[in-house]
């Protein structure tokens, strides 16, 4: 309902000010996750300012929740969006917004994680309570742990309750009587500190499954204007400079700046990037994303999704969903290309080019 | 002008077309919307079609949960069954119980006003606690209702008593005061007792006015009874619409939530119609 108003105000602002040149503006959505807090330090920083200057163009950094991040992407009200694999593909590829990841910013290496107490394990979990988002990257972790724990066909008698995060952490400290929980840094952090509670499987045991994106919509970077290339180009530039900064020897200023993103202690953001595997450099994101493990491990996340009817209830195969990557194979059908792995952006950083 | 006239009158059919109209505008904003978005993109799961809406109420009507362990005799039920095992009617089962646990709780609430409207000793027990009480926001102590309540059933009832319980007795409070004392004392000279003039004089004359005002408070029920499933529940309408917005699932969140309006009209209606049956000598609604 306010599309109609944006819209005539912005034809009758094309009519009125045909010479007022306006730089083409975009916003990238980042929500507090330990690989996305550097997009706080970017903007403040002045990185992304300077780069979004080189390509003329203007870049607006605005921090969401996440669903909501999502949300706005899918509706079409921001041009990019970090996010995770598994959500590139249940939100915007499910909805049909043909989406290219042009950044592979990290992978969980432990920031998920299923804790128990009492010394409850996966042979026991069956019949018991599970506290946890539903349909996130909680749920795929806990089933991965369970079929790697040979209990692939009790899954569904573990009684899951639907949790949300911003509760999921004192509900399970304060509740005794629910034994197990499915979250993620620092809930998992604050969690581990209650005596008793053990951590009977992590995401470091899944490695390069849970990936952390930074997606923009495939219709901005093919504008015929060619402001969209620009766009991806300068933030990927921004992203990799301030990776760099990041990852250099005594980053410790750079990293508490960071971590004020989420309003959090160094020494907290650091123990989150000790479980964090993050793809400092555009070279270590490029040969993850063109390794062949890479579409196994989306293949795995696809059938996640499939099976949970994330890609929709009216999705009757995977393959309507189809992926695309970096060497130009396709999984799927080759005229339904959702979700594209991109790996021009890296690359051209990699090779000085931007 | 008469459009800006008190006194105008306008007839049958104006009325009518007036009353639905918006009714129409805001249909017809709603499927040019999803008319236009789904010509741009057919996949699109924001704003669904009619045709979408429908598949998803049947689906949702007709169909159980995907994640339950699917009944052994699946195939082969009538329509009846097929709608009883849905996922609708038992995520309705499920908040209705809630609901009317919370909605029966008042009514301790409304004899407790009731004496401390009366009753001296009373009065001067709860009212200053009650005051400071209902001023706390439950949900922001959430924490402290986990470790009292757990995080099951009762800490969602809970919510809504900690909620809504608190204005009605207030307003029970209220509404006693102002019965006037000079019937209270007639009450005493006709030989009542103190609990006659409680139940008989004074309870039965505010009581059309306490219902309404647990009418005025089912939405703030139903948004404790909302908050409370979207913290953790394994079943309810909100937590249907809490997990269907993890993959946009419009084309379900909106017949649920239509169907949520619906319910609580009813239960409105019901209440409203009770009350003029019960009280048919109460005027003011």
């Amino acid at each position: 309902m306010k599309l109609r108003p944006t819209l005539l105000f912005s034809v009758v602002a094309a009519l009125v000010l045909p010479l007022a040149a306006q730089k083409p503006a975009f916003t990238v959505g980042w929500s507090v996750y330990v690989g996305w807090n550097p997009y706080y330090y970017m903007a403040k920083s002045g990185i992304m300012k300077k780069w979004a200057d080189k390509y003329g163009i203007t870049v607006k950094v605005q921090r969401f929740d996440y669903a909501p991040s999502l949300e706005a992407f899918v509706a079409k009200n921001i041009e990019a969006c970090a996010m995770t694999n598994m959500e590139a593909l249940d939100m915007p590829a499910a909805a049909g917004i043909d989406t290219t990841a042009i950044i592979v910013g990290d992978y969980s290496n432990g920031n998920d994680a299923v804790l128990t107490r009492n010394g409850v394990t996966f042979k026991n979990l069956p019949g018991k309570k599970l506290l946890l988002v539903e349909k996130t990257v909680s749920q795929y972790l806990f089933e991965r742990g369970m079929a790697m724990n040979g209990m692939e066909s009790q899954i569904k008698r573990v009684h899951l309750v639907n949790t949300s995060d911003s509760d999921i952490a004192a509900a399970f400290i304060a509740d005794t009587s629910h034994e197990a929980v499915v979250t993620w840094k620092p809930l998992v952090s604050q969690i581990l500190k209650t005596p008793g509670v053990t951590n009977i499987f992590n995401s470091s045991q899944i490695p390069g499954e849970i990936l952390d994106l930074t997606v923009v919509r495939t219709d901005v970077l093919n504008r015929t204007d060619g402001s969209g290339q620009k766009f991806a180009k300068a933030l990927t530039g921004a992203w990799y400079e301030t990776m760099g900064l990041m990852s250099a020897n005594g980053a410790d200023k750079v990293l508490a700046a960071i971590a004020e993103g989420s309003q959090d202690s160094l020494q907290s953001y650091k123990e989150q990037l000790s479980t964090t595997h993050m793809l400092f450099t555009p070279q270590a994101a490029l040969q993850l994303a063109t390794s062949p493990e890479m579409k196994q491990k989306m293949t795995l996340v696809k059938t996640f999704c499939f099976n949970h009817g994330l890609l929709g209830e009216s999705t009757k195969s995977m393959d309507e969903v189809a992926i695309r990557y970096p060497d130009g194979t396709v999984e799927g059908k080759a005229d339904r290309i959702r979700l594209r792995f991109e790996k021009a952006y890296m690359q051209a950083v990699s090779e000085g080019k931007l | 002008m008469s459009l800006l006239s008190i006194s105008v009158k306008p007839n049958r059919f104006t009325a009518w077309l007036l009353s639905w109209f918006l009714f129409a505008a805001g249909i017809s904003l709603y499927f040019y919307t999803a008319q236009k978005r789904h010509q741009e993109n057919p996949d699109d799961r924001v704003v669904p079609t009619l045709a979408q809406l429908g598949a998803g109420l049947y689906q949702a009507a007709m169909n159980p949960d995907a994640d339950e362990e699917p009944a052994s005799d699946a195939a082969g039920q009538s329509a009846l069954e097929r709608f009883r095992s849905g996922m609708l009617w038992k995520d309705t089962v499920a908040s209705a119980r809630r609901f009317f646990y919370g909605l029966a709780l008042l009514f301790p609430a409304v004899l407790l006003g009731l004496h401390m409207g009366l009753f001296p000793y009373f009065g001067t027990f709860f009212l200053r606690f009650i005051l400071f009480f209902d001023k706390i926001i439950a949900l922001s102590v959430l924490p402290i209702l986990f470790i009292a309540f757990g995080i099951d059933e009762l800490s969602k009832v809970m919510l809504i008593v900690i909620g809504v319980t608190p204005t009605i007795i207030l307003d029970t409070f209220n509404l006693t005061k102002s019965v006037p004392p000079e019937q209270i004392v007639k009450g005493f000279t006709l030989g009542a007792r103190d609990f006659d003039v409680a139940y008989r004089v004074v309870l039965k004359q505010i009581w059309p006015r306490v219902l309404n005002s647990i009418r005025l408070n089912l939405k703030p029920l139903m948004l404790f009874l909302f908050a409370g499933e979207m913290i953790a529940s394994t079943d309810g309408l909100a937590y249907r619409i809490a997990l269907l917005r993890r993959h946009m699932g419009m084309n379900i969140i909106i017949p649920y939530v239509l169907w949520v309006a619906l319910l609580l009209f009813l239960v409105d209606l019901t209440m409203r119609l009770l009350n003029k049956r019960l009280h048919p000598w109460f005027r003011e609604a």
